[in-house]
């Protein structure tokens, strides 16, 4: 398991979404943590100190693990560039066409709706 | 392991499920580039709430989830997260910057 920093952490994740473009999955896995062991942080708990926590964030494309852990300072700035990756790479979603009657109404006209589903309205 | 089939189900039960346990709760995504299908996970090593979806739509609504998650894990259980913009907005506050004439 590689821990990195949160830039390379980020990099090495677009690589990942890329690789995995024709075959493979890529899974994301975020728990907040506080690195220490059961003990310490008990032990820091009942000394009524604050325990600092972190926010784990672990990724595998199912042969290598990456993950890196960010704090309360650093999450906002990672989870700005982290949308921006997901954004980028999760474009094989299908996109709903559904709510768009008047598409309907335009696409009867063309006759070239692939996309139709088989529950729309008949063209006047 | 349930799947849910309501997205804002999801959502609240997940965010609860993690403020009961902060500690032992994770957060799982799955993405399949060649099925075109995104899974959700939350857990907390008792009980399990899935979502499923090749939507791109809940592509944009599990990313307002992702900050809701970020928020909650960084800043503790009792984060508040309505300044997420999302989905709790129990106390709306009136926005101080005035954009019009305040006199």
């Amino acid at each position: 398991m590689v821990l990195l920093q949160p830039d390379p952490f980020l990099n090495e994740l677009t690589n990942m979404y890329e690789r995995t473009q024709d075959k493979g999955s890529v899974w994301v896995t975020l728990k907040r943590s506080s690195l220490k062991a059961k003990a310490t942080r008990k032990k820091l708990e009942s000394q009524g100190a604050d325990v600092e926590y972190r926010c784990l964030v672990r990724a595998t494309d199912g042969k290598k693990t990456i993950s890196t852990s960010l704090s309360s300072k650093d999450h906002q700035r990672f989870q700005a560039s982290y949308a921006t990756v997901l954004r980028a790479h999760m474009n094989a979603l299908k996109k709903r066409e559904r709510k768009d009657k008047k598409k309907i109404a335009e696409g009867d006209k063309k006759q070239g709706g692939h996309l139709n589903k088989p529950s729309s309205k008949p063209s006047v | 392991m349930v799947y849910i089939t309501s997205w804002d189900e999801f959502v609240e039960r997940s965010v609860q499920l993690f403020r009961t346990d902060p500690q032992s709760s994770r957060y799982v995504m799955k993405y399949r580039h060649c099925d075109g299908k995104l899974i959700l996970k939350v857990t907390d090593n008792r009980e399990c709430l899935k979502f499923k979806t090749d939507q791109a739509q809940d592509a944009k609504k599990m990313e307002k989830l992702n900050n809701i998650f970020f928020t909650l894990m960084a800043r503790g259980p009792d984060a508040d997260i309505t300044e997420v913009s999302g989905k709790e907005q129990a106390e709306t506050q009136p926005s101080k910057k005035g954009r019009g004439r305040r006199q």
